[in-house]
């Protein structure tokens, strides 16, 4: 094989030129796996209300929907919506909110936090202290600013761990059902 | 072109992906139970790209995967993964790494620290990348950042900072031998991990690693045959958040010279505490000890201690503002011995104090913006104080985009070399006398940023950068004779670029790029009588490309090829190196691999003076790694 010649223009024109079409193209192409994995968080999210203990005042009376706010990720919100139409949860009707401002997510009774928003986990955790709000996250290191149920993918599949001192925190208890299909459960003392 | 037809050739009767999966029906999802959502696959294992970046820096992060994959056995081989580093060797044992320019054997402008220890020399401020060793199975991840470091860093920072991290005692559990042979490298190791219980975990190693003497264009040997013993431990207590941590080591090397052996040996101790303060807040503590010996036959005896102990305290967010400060201090004490006719440093023993505080305040500034002030505040023996200050952008348009700007003040503070090494050792009279004012050497640094992650298979990032120097190292004329003087300064602009790109879910591609000028001026009142090419020698481009793909039975197949433009004096003409490497995964633990290096290529040098510099052959190596007694 002849030696390559040291003239780097074709080499250097390839190479962005290769960058340029790999981000044209994948713009244009469905993106069928990440859709999968934002279904499967969104069953998730519409299921976890379901094993959730809510106390008294988290819910005025019977006829009160369940409202599940989602932050910074207009997709998964979309995917939810879809999911809970005409359906319940432990009766509820189910309502999803966008929300714009993290600090002032406003009345809800679960509250997601995408990834693009993850640093402000701690304003997200600020603005529920102590309200029954169940926060549910997707970054990793999320359980330490304080988030209740992380999701995390797990040799290809989506899992969750669990902080029960964090949803302790918030006068939410969680059914041994959910702690079971945990990944991982976080209590202080263990 | 190959590439692309064995990849179709492959594409037929590969197992189905996730892809194949029904694109589950909405409904149907939310029919099944928890157990059962948690059980679709959404995408196969270890496909996913590393989520994006959240710094306002130009980061690269070279992985422990990548470091397999190329087949790389020393320190210098796994950094020359990454494209914002300027990689060149020199011979056996020495290369000349460098980000942003002013590469050399001796170049100080970057700060490596492995597991939070400062390995550069206090002599020179740089890197004896000879010496440098450690099983690179236990590396969890480099961060090469280029640039000016920032707060979290501090002088000699300048041009970037290579920060190598090790894996935690807990995640290298179990028996670990490794053997490697090949037609210029040797390589022997063996690991040990285990747990005391449920808190705390440890490991042991030890390593030998001897590389073969080298050639030059005609052929005859460089006589610079380097061999390595290396041995060390880890203990974790706790987690990363919360815990103590405890590494130690040794390592001896010889290096084949004239008139008779370099040996350099090292003992290291380090302890690293941190606990939680709060919600995503943790307080660390660091101290260490470290002895290096050096014997430079014809030139120096040198003994060095160092000292250090640091601390790192975030404060509580307090409304819009996240504070971080901490303090540390660091005593050199410096025992040398002139040996040589040759130089000497005047005076041979020098003790040297460097005392750091920094402080940084990461301003939330709206829902997707983020401004970071820092100022790092430097006290050293030579100049006193030195201030570093920093502001960095960080703009997120959206759910995978990030903006950074960033405007950096960095410096490089005198050493040794700088301030008392005259040549010859006997004069007056002096062709070198010293740098009696030295003083530091100033970087102004402006960066722009984009990086983007548009799908998780594809992400790529892009920076562009002006450094404007000044107050370089220039020799002036003077009554004792030339002293080391500021008299230069410089401008460097470039782009850096990168991309990882899964195009299937067997095959990823990595491309790598940077576009650099760099020019030097004298200063008008300047005496400087060279061309200021002791500084650095930089090629105005290199760029690389890794294609990884994944075979059949979990089999690894890999190809690497850089380019790297012409240095300028020396001169040393462009190559393009093709490396490929094939990994087998073997039943009960075993994993071969066979590398081979220059490919398509006789022999090319990468730095040095023609006639005598070494040229670097096609060769071949082969290793095997055994992993057993998994607990």
């Amino acid at each position: 094989m002849p030696r390559l010649r040291s003239s780097s223009r074709p080499l250097v024109s390839l190479g962005v030129l290769f960058v340029m079409l790999a981000h044209a193209s994948a713009w244009a192409a469905p993106d069928t796996q990440t859709v999968l994995e934002r279904r499967v968080k969104a069953a998730f999210l519409y299921k976890f209300a379901g094993y959730v203990d809510w106390p008294a005042p988290a819910f005025r009376g019977p006829g009160d929907p369940l409202v599940i706010g989602v932050i910074g990720d207009d997709a998964l919100a979309d995917e939810l919506e879809r999911l809970v139409q005409g359906r319940r949860s432990a009766g509820r009707l189910v309502q999803v909110r966008r929300i714009e401002n993290t600090g002032e997510p406003g009345d809800v009774h679960l509250l997601f936090l995408g990834r693009s928003h993850a640093q402000r986990a701690g304003e997200a955790v600020q603005a529920i202290r102590q309200r029954p709000v169940l926060l549910v996250s997707e970054s990793p290191g999320a359980l330490q600013q304080g988030s209740m149920i992380n999701f995390v993918i797990g040799e290809g599949r989506v899992r969750f761990e669990v902080d029960l001192d964090a949803t302790k925190r918030n006068g939410l208890g969680l059914s041994s059902r959910l702690l079971t299909v945990a990944r991982t459960v976080t209590a202080k003392g263990s | 072109m190959a590439l692309l037809l064995v990849a179709l050739a492959l594409s037929d009767g590969r197992p189905v992906g996730a892809d194949e999966h029904l694109l589950a029906n909405l409904d149907d999802l939310a029919d099944l139970s928890l157990e059962q959502l948690a059980e679709i696959e959404v995408m196969s294992v270890s496909r996913r790209l590393e989520p994006l970046s959240e710094a306002a820096a130009s980061i690269y992060v070279i992985t422990p995967e990548d470091i397999r994959r190329s087949g790389a056995v020393t320190l210098p081989d796994a950094l020359r993964l990454a494209p914002n580093l300027q990689v060149a060797r020199a011979d056996a044992s020495r290369w000349a790494i460098s980000a942003r320019g002013y590469n050399s054997i001796i170049a100080n402008n970057m700060l490596v620290l492995i597991d939070g220890r400062t390995v550069y020399s206090p002599l020179f401020s740089g890197v004896f990348w000879e010496a440098q060793d450690l099983p690179l199975e236990d590396i969890e991840r480099i961060e090469v950042i280029s640039g000016p470091g920032g707060t979290l860093w501090g002088t000699n920072a300048v041009n970037g900072v290579i920060n190598i991290l090790t894996r935690t005692a807990g995640d290298t559990q179990g028996a670990l031998i490794a053997a490697g042979m090949g037609s210029d490298t040797k390589v022997l190791q063996a690991r040990f991990g285990d747990a005391l219980g449920s808190k705390v975990s440890w490991r042991f190693h030890g390593r030998f690693v001897e590389l073969a003497e080298t050639e030059n264009a005609a052929g005859a040997g460089s006589n610079d045959l380097a061999q390595r013993w290396q041995g060390g431990f880890r203990a974790d207590q706790g987690d990363s958040v919360s815990g103590v941590t405890l590494i130690g080591g040794a390592y001896r090397t010889e290096i084949t010279q004239l008139p008779s052996d370099r040996i350099v040996e090292n003992k290291h101790l380090l302890v690293a505490w941190s606990r939680r303060l709060g919600v995503g807040r943790k307080l660390r503590l660091q101290a260490y000890y470290d002895r290096n010996d050096r014997e430079q036959p014809g030139s120096i005896r040198d003994a060095l201690d160092t000292y250090d102990i640091e601390f790192q305290h975030p404060l509580a967010v307090q409304g819009r503002h996240r504070l971080l400060w901490g303090a540390g201090f660091r005593r050199y004490v410096d025992r040398l011995e002139n040996l040589g006719p040759g130089f000497a440093f005047v005076p041979a023993d020098r003790t040297l104090d460097y005392l750091h505080a920094f402080a940084e305040d990461d301003i939330r500034l709206g829902d997707d913006a983020d401004l970071v002030l820092g100022l790092k505040l430097e006290r050293n023996d030579y100049t006193h104080w030195e201030a570093l200050p920093t502001v960095r952008l960080a703009y997120r348009p959206g759910t995978a985009r990030l903006v950074w700007a960033a405007f950096s003040r960095a410096v490089r503070a005198p050493s040794r070399i700088d301030r008392e090494l005259f040549t010859p050792a006997a004069g007056p009279p002096f062709t070198l006398a010293g740098g009696p004012d030295f003083r530091s050497e100033v970087a102004h640094a402006a960066e722009l940023g984009y990086r983007a992650q548009p799908t998780p298979f594809l992400s790529w990032s892009l920076t562009g950068f002006v450094h404007s120097s000044d107050r370089l190292r220039s020799f002036e004329p003077s009554p004792d004779g030339p002293v080391f003087g500021n008299g230069l300064e410089g401008t460097t602009t470039g782009l850096e670029a990168w991309s990882k790109w899964r195009l299937l879910p067997w095959w990823r591609v990595d491309l790598g790029y940077v576009e650099q000028r760099r020019t030097v001026r004298r200063d008008p009142d300047s005496g400087d009588f060279t061309d200021g090419s002791q500084l650095g020698n930089d090629p105005h481009r290199w760029a690389s490309l890794h294609s990884a793909v994944e075979l059949f039975g979990g089999h690894e197949f890999d190809v690497w090829v850089r380019h790297v433009a012409a240095l300028p004096r020396p001169a040393v003409p462009a190559y393009v190196a093709f490396d490929a490497r094939l990994g087998l995964r073997l039943p009960h633990g075993l994993e071969l691999s066979v590398t081979g290096r220059n490919l398509f290529d006789d022999r090319h040098p990468e730095w040095g003076v023609a006639p005598l510099r070494p040229e670097f052959e096609r060769g071949i190596l082969a290793q095997l790694r055994w992993r057993f007694w998994r607990t």
